[in-house]
């Protein structure tokens, strides 16, 4: 690639990397003007927040996007407008041949309207005519000619800025960056604002503008410079260092490039609405400012927590992921002068101890601890390669990860999507090719912006993937293994949110873009897999609804909405139990839930205060968070226990009548008839039960009146577990109650009797 | 291809195999083996309690009216007697779930485990379920009180109201046999007819005399109460089971039966309960060779296997459905290629079709038998299946003069 031969001439060329980028831009996103616009913006708000990040300071991101017309680009430029002279020569002159076309076609449509008017009158002929006024505009709007959209795009932050002598470097060379040591990052190659500079720098030739300050720097760096693509240099315009009274720090970079808003509109704005889920920690605001003010726009993703993951440490390489030419790179870059502090130092896992079994295994190639790396030969370093292969290490520990967390994931889908139940889980550490990995997903349901189905959301080191999400390991994972149906929920008709960030040093990204992971990485499907499944899991009813009513507590939320609905249920209850004895033993009750609810509503202001005072204590907030979780199945089979508790009785009672006048007319038959079997006899030998039909002393009314007993009494019982398991912390129906213990010197009444208890009043 | 030309190549074929056929005795010779063999062969079945099973299982056994009558009734007076002691009152159903079926290879059949669920009355989801079983147990009290017969359909619209649906009026009488032991046709509730035979047979049905030869094309119904089929007599040789109804009529205007002593059967389609039970009775008393003639396609081989091992729906009262020694004579897989029958009449499985026969390949009745498996593989290999009347290509009665002798001749049934 990097010798294209021209013609016949064999000479042999060099590119510089720059070059190399500029003729393939396709590899790092930039395949189109409207896709140039959508990875320009993705990079840049990358790096703002890698930037925030990496100085512990929670990100303002602030986007703005404006619409440069061609004229103001050529002023701009220092370009003067350009009159035509031969009309005939530009692409939008209309030829005879398009003129006769269009001529045509105008008559047909007018005499489609007069048709229109003749049949159905004259308003809607002149409906139609406004529609087709509206598709002509429409087609002229559409399909601008490559080349006539421009944009400058504004990206500022409030990270650790440059320093003023790096700058020029660090933006102007592409492959030269701070992020490529072993360590979980969003970005990779140094490339992707650098790629955006040279679309800038192919498109409108404008050099960009960049700001910075330091931490505590009593100057702003500003720069103007572009990158010469030949020599992979940077350009300086203009440097200058002004005065930085706010004590502002952090970066703003300014480039104007082509693009087109129109058309990836709908992306950009799906990523934005993606990163601030992965980031519910950054505050962005973007804004997009179009030549005609009516199509501007303006949005603000608002912060809604202080709690930063911690940042990702940088780790040594594990020993199974190293390959030959690292292995190499390591060696003379050590600072370690044996082979055994060269091992311990550059690799992960390897212990003093391991490293001296290693280098025991070299023995017979003339090695030994004390030996420089420096002086190993290269038959020796292939053998050092092939035993790091072979030999088996612990995995990596994880530790130096930085996932997004269960309570940022949930915040952020939260806040973005408004789901009404949701749920999520972290999975633990896992291993590829010597890397380390987390999986953590959120399984929402409900909420706006879903379409019905399975929506995926997909995350590699906590930035959101938009493109070829097909053949993606969490699309594939989500839609064809999950057994959705199992976890009671509707694969096709239930808006489903599942979100899956994935984190690790290295990402197995398929395709050039880094859009995608690969679905044929067994370790990675599996821990996917099981994430999603914990979600599912959490969210299914699971027991019957006797337990569900008894699991005590849980009254955050729709609580307003039962209320309504457990007065009801009490009323009931009070009408149907009778008198004294039904209200003490109601007050029993409600004296035990009081103290149920009590202890519960403690147990949650405890963790409620733990989730809000210390933060910084992750644990807190997981346990926290697991506990809502817990919470939020309950909710779901409240909900379903409710709805059915209020169908209960009328359901119920519709069928009595069917049961008991099929059950009288067989008792009937056989009261005037002989048993035809020995265990009817039996059976006829203990109860009476055929005569009292006989002499009608039981008839269907009895049937049913029974019947009816059962179940109210039933349905009582369940109405007062219901109402305590649900109502009580609503405040709706507390009341004192205050037993004195029997002695001799009152007087009482007689016994009442109820199911509960026996009550005897005072004299 | 030319209209012509088919009918030319074809017209070939039918000669060229005419030949082969011989007089209808040396045809019949075969059968005439199988049948002895089947005869001698008779060995003694085996119930359920002479095997010595791990699981406790259940079946259920034909009972008299009285026997009925006497489980209802001690049923429906016990739940009066828990209803006024004021407990409400619950069914204990065996549960027909595929997780409490059970394979017997001794017997070759499919029974019941002996999970029970309970249906109470005040349990809003058992409900409804709990009214219509009391309803329908009430309504077949009645029935077996005045010995009478009624169909499914004639019991749903006894009370629409209440069962809303026939399924599950149908679903209820199911578990109501599993839960009185007895079978279906005990509780005096039938399916209303569907299967058809004609042939070599007589009988008497509830007293009037029955000659099969003499039923026309359109053959006698099966009666839906088996108990009152009785006096069977034949010279018959076999039993040609039959999947359509089509090929059916040709077979029946073709007097097939004179030339060749034989009982010919249809179900038209999958195979109700009352044909499922004749077809056993005739198997029992005359101890012919049952011979069947289904498409070449998995859904053909199903319909085999509702005969031979019963269906899931029913595996409680396999015992007293399935005919177990079942011959598959044709349209085999492997005869599409051997007569020849035109690209245009076979068609291309779908996958449905194939993930079916997949499935079918599992079944344990397919792997007893390795003549199948390898036409079934056959079948899954080529993709292709087939109809019964794709044998009409060569002549509307080439199934009757031709095709069939042809296999009896040649004993080609496996």
């Amino acid at each position: 690639m990097s010798k294209a031969g021209k013609g016949g001439s064999d000479k042999l060329q060099q590119k510089s990397p720059a070059e190399f980028f500029a003729e393939n831009k396709n590899i790092a996103g930039f395949d189109n003007p409207g896709k140039c616009l959508y990875t320009t913006v993705r990079e840049l708000v990358e790096n703002a927040l890698d930037s925030a990040e990496s100085i512990s300071v929670l990100p303002l991101v602030e986007i703005t996007i404006e619409e440069v017309s061609r004229a103001r680009l050529n002023t701009l430029r220092g370009l003067g407008d350009h009159a035509r002279v031969d009309e005939q020569l530009y692409h939008d002159y209309e030829s005879e041949d398009a003129r006769k076309k269009r001529l045509a076609k105008e008559a047909k449509e007018k005499q489609r309207l007069e048709k229109l008017a003749a049949t159905k009158g004259e308003a809607a002929a002149a409906a139609a005519a406004a529609d087709a006024a509206r598709k002509a505009a429409d087609g002229k709007k559409a399909g601008p000619a490559r080349g006539t959209l421009f944009y400058k795009v504004t990206v500022k932050d409030n990270g650790c800025g440059m320093s003023h002598a790096d700058i020029p470097n660090m933006l102007g060379r592409v492959l030269s960056g701070t992020k490529y040591g072993v360590k979980q990052t969003r970005g990779k190659f140094g490339l992707g604002a650098k790629m955006a500079l040279i679309w800038s720098k192919m498109t409108t030739g404008l050099p960009f503008s960049i700001s910075s300050a330091l931490r505590k720097q009593d100057f702003r760096s500003q720069y103007e410079l572009d990158i010469d693509i030949h020599k992979n240099a940077p350009n300086v315009h203009s440097a200058a260092k002004l005065p930085n009274a706010d004590g502002w720090h952090g970066a703003c970079l300014s480039l104007t490039i082509e693009g087109n808003w129109s058309s990836y509109r709908a992306k950009l704005l799906k990523y934005l609405r993606q990163i601030a889920v992965i980031t519910p920690y950054a505050q962005f605001s973007f804004q997009y400012i179009a030549e005609d003010p009516k199509s501007s726009l303006k949005l603000t993703f608002r912060r809604r927590t202080d709690v930063m993951p911690p940042p990702p440490k940088i780790t040594k390489h594990h020993p199974s992921s190293v390959d030959l030419e690292l292995v190499k790179r390591l060696i003379t870059e050590t600072k370690a002068t044996s082979l055994s502090a060269f091992l311990t130092r550059e690799f992960d896992q390897v212990s003093k101890a391991l490293s001296g079994r290693l280098i025991g295994e070299l023995r017979s190639g003339g090695v030994n601890a004390s030996t420089d790396p420096k002086q190993l030969s290269s038959q020796q370093v292939v053998r050092l390669h092939q035993l790091l292969h072979e030999v088996r290490f612990a995995d990596p520990s994880g530790s130096h990860l930085s996932p997004a967390g269960e309570y940022n994931l949930r915040l952020g889908v939260m806040k973005e999507l408004q789901p009404e139940l949701i749920a999520t889980h972290a999975g633990d550490v896992r291993v590829f090719e010597g890397h380390a990995f987390i999986v953590e997903a959120a399984v929402s349901l409900g909420g706006r912006e879903l379409r019905p189905g399975i929506n995926v959301y997909r995350f590699a080191n906590r930035i959101p993937l938009l493109f070829e999400g097909g053949s993606d390991v969490i699309t594939r994972t989500a839609t064809k293994r999950i057994n959705w149906g199992s976890y009671k929920i509707n694969q096709s008709s239930d808006r489903v949110g599942v979100f899956v960030s994935i984190v690790s040093t290295k990402i197995p990204f398929k395709g050039a873009g880094k859009e995608y992971i690969g679905d044929d990485v067994e370790e990675m499907v599996s821990a996917v897999k099981a994430a999603i499944q914990q979600c599912c899991a959490q969210l299914r009813v699971r027991g019957s609804r006797w337990n569900s009513c008894l699991i005590a507590g849980s009254s955050w939320g729709n609580v307003e909405e039962m209320v309504g609905a457990v007065k009801a249920t009490i009323q009931q209850c009070c009408a149907q139990l009778r008198e004294m004895a039904v209200a003490v033993k109601a007050a029993i009750q409600q004296c035990c839930a009081q103290l149920r609810v009590s202890r519960s509503l403690r147990h949650h202001c405890l963790n409620a205060g733990s989730l809000w005072g210390c933060v910084e204590m992750v644990s807190a907030v997981k346990a926290a968070i697991q506990q809502c979780c817990a919470q939020l199945r309950v909710k779901i089979a409240k909900a379903l226990a409710l709805r059915e508790q209020q169908q209960r009785r009328r359901n119920l009672t519709k069928y009595i009548p069917d049961a008991a006048g099929a059950i009288f007319t067989v008792l009937a038959a056989m009261a005037g008839s002989d048993p035809r079997g020995p265990k009817r006899r039996r059976l006829q030998d203990s109860s009476n039960l055929l005569q009292q039909v006989a002499r009608k002393e039981v008839v269907q009314a009895t049937l049913e009146k029974k019947l009816a007993e059962h179940v109210e009494r039933i349905d009582t019982d369940m109405a007062l577990e219901f109402q305590v398991a649900q109502g009580l912390a609503g405040g709706a129906a507390k009341q004192q109650l205050w037993l004195a213990p029997l002695c001799d010197k009152t007087h009482y009444g007689p016994e009442l009797h109820a199911n509960a208890c026996v009550v005897r009043l005072l004299h | 291809m030319s209209k012509a030309g088919t009918s030319k190549r074809a017209g070939e074929d039918i000669n060229k195999q005419q030949k082969k056929i011989k007089n209808i005795d040396e045809v019949l010779k075969l059968v005439k083996k199988l049948a002895e063999q089947g005869r001698k062969n008779t060995t003694a079945e085996r119930s359920l309690a002479e095997l010595d099973l791990a699981h406790s299982v259940r079946e259920v056994v034909d009972k008299d009216a009285d026997a009925v009558l006497d489980e209802i009734e001690t049923t429906m007076l016990e739940v009066a007697q828990s209803i006024l002691a004021g407990n409400g009152y619950s069914f204990d159903i065996p549960s027909r779930a595929k997780g409490n079926q059970l394979y017997v290879p001794e017997l070759d059949r499919i029974v019941l485990k002996d999970t029970v669920s309970k249906r109470p009355f005040a349990s809003s989801q058992a409900c409804r379920k709990t009214a219509i079983t009391t309803r329908i147990l009430g309504l077949v009290h009645e029935l077996c009180n005045k010995q009478i017969n009624v169909t499914k359909r004639d019991l749903f619209y006894t009370d629409v109201k209440l069962f809303e649906d026939q399924r599950e009026s149908d679903a209820v009488l199911d578990d109501l046999s599993c839960m009185l032991g007895c079978t279906r046709s005990s509780l005096h509730v039938v399916a209303s007819e569907k299967g058809v035979v004609v042939g070599r047979l007589t009988f008497t049905e509830d007293g009037d005399h029955i000659d099969c030869r003499r039923m026309g094309v359109g053959g006698k119904a099966i009666p839906p109460n088996i108990s009152k089929v009785s006096n069977i007599a034949s010279d018959a040789l076999f039993i040609l089971l039959v999947e359509k109804d089509a090929a059916f009529m040709r077979l029946a205007e073709d007097r097939f039966y004179n030339d060749y002593p034989s009982i010919i059967i249809t179900a038209k389609g999958q195979p109700d309960v009352a044909t499922r039970l004749f077809l056993r009775k005739l198997k029992l008393s005359l101890k012919i060779p049952v011979l069947a003639l289904v498409d070449s396609d998995p859904y053909g081989l199903k319909i085999l296997s509702v005969y031979m091992k019963g269906s899931m729906n029913m595996s409680y009262d396999s015992s007293n459905l399935t005919t177990p020694d079942i011959k598959w004579l044709g349209v085999r897989p492997s005869d599409l290629d051997r007569f020849n029958i035109p690209a245009q009449c076979r068609l291309a499985m779908t996958d449905e079709d194939l993930k079916t026969g997949r499935k079918l390949l599992e079944e344990d009745f397919i792997k007893a038998n390795p003549a199948w498996v390898a036409e079934l593989e056959l079948m899954l290999k080529k993709k292709e299946k087939a109809e019964i009347q794709a044998l009409s290509s060569f002549g509307f009665q080439y199934l009757s003069q031709v095709y069939l002798p042809l296999k009896l001749q040649e004993g080609d049934w496996i």
